[in-house]
């Protein structure tokens, strides 16, 4: 292959990423920043804010360890609350698996550790293109999202817990993460049953919602699910052509 | 240590159905839910950090945060940048807190 060519091409996966990844690293910038705020307000500390970044990755998960840390529960209960808040990544991995597939063992074993609410995100939006099909392509766009994505976390975070003791008490960071996620989402309602699933989703989630940490929201997901699974269904019945010929 | 045992979790979850258990060998009807993964899980996500724990109410029961985000989808079907929605619902927060 030319030497010009080859090069074009794996600048193109990572500089994809980067394309994609610079809007949602500003955008969760406030929320990284709300973890290590919270860290140093609940007594676990700036470190262990920090820390959680690098070694969790995922947002609400941190937010729910910090917060139950702070408030002195026992290891049991952060592990099963957080396992529960973090079981949505059960699902993502397996909606990536087809990536995965055919990759090196040190990728799939090491990349994993990627998967999480923006990756993916990026990926379905990505892949819906079928822009990611090529392995090494996947590979490298995997590997510049998630790590960009993972470096800029944990400065976000660290820098929050820096500036903890200045920032007022202001609610204005909690709307972050929330607004990220529905940024994420508005692109993905161009179908019917995507349409149908959020709904769904979304008035499970509120209905679940007074249910012990994470399964109000997972509630939401399965029932988001179960209900855009069965709506091709119902439409392909209602917009059946022999049926409109008539 | 908490955090580690807890990390070690989250990277099972992560990894199980990528290298231990390929996804490709569930049943056919959950691959096919799969699909459908992103915008359910991405609108339970918003509602969960809309209502917290307070129940469907919280839904009708408007507040700064519900007017937020409404401004933030409205910046989002408009402009496709994930960003700019992020700082339009910061902002509307920030401007109530000022006024009230």
């Amino acid at each position: 292959m030319d030497i010009t060519l080859r090069h074009t091409r794996r600048a193109d996966g990572v500089m994809d990423a980067v394309r994609d990844l610079a809007p949602v690293v500003l955008g969760l910038a406030p929320f990284a920043m709300l973890i290590g705020v919270t860290a140093v307000r609940s007594g676990v500390g700036a470190g262990t804010g920090v820390l959680s970044s690098a070694l969790l990755y995922g947002g609400s998960g941190q937010l729910t360890a910090i917060t139950l840390m702070g408030g002195g529960a026992g290891a049991g209960a952060v592990l099963a609350a957080v396992t529960l808040v973090n079981a949505r990544f059960l699902l993502y991995a397996a909606a990536l698996e087809p990536h995965f597939r055919g990759q090196p063992r040190w990728f799939r074993w090491a990349a994993a550790h990627f998967v999480v609410d923006p990756t993916y995100a990026m990926v379905t939006r990505r892949g819906a293109l079928g822009d990611l099909d090529d392995p090494a392509r996947f590979r490298r766009y995997w590997l510049t999202a998630g790590g960009v994505l993972a470096v800029a976390w944990v400065a976000m975070t660290a820098l929050g817990g820096l500036l903890a003791p200045v920032l007022s008490a202001s609610s204005a960071l909690d709307v972050a993460a929330p607004a990220m996620f529905l940024a994420m989402l508005v692109p993905q309602l161009r179908a019917r049953p995507a349409v149908v699933g959020a709904g769904t989703a979304g008035v499970t989630a509120a209905l679940a919602s007074p249910l012990p940490s994470g399964l109000g929201l997972l509630c939401g997901i399965a029932a988001g699910v179960v209900a855009a699974t069965v709506t091709p269904l119902t439409r392909t019945r209602t917009t059946d052509p022999s049926r409109r010929a008539s | 240590m908490i955090l580690l045992v807890t990390a070690a979790a989250t990277y099972g979850l992560r990894v199980v159905l990528i290298t231990l258990v390929p996804a490709h060998r569930l049943p056919a009807v959950m691959r096919r839910g799969l699909s459908h993964l992103a915008p359910a899980a991405l609108a339970a996500l918003v509602v969960t950090a809309l209502v917290g724990s307070r129940g469907a109410t919280a839904l009708v029961v408007l507040g700064p945060m519900h007017l937020a985000l409404a401004v933030a989808a409205l910046v989002a079907w408009r402009f496709r940048n994930p960003a700019l929605p992020v700082l339009a619902a910061v902002a509307v927060m920030t401007v109530l807190e000022v006024l009230s």
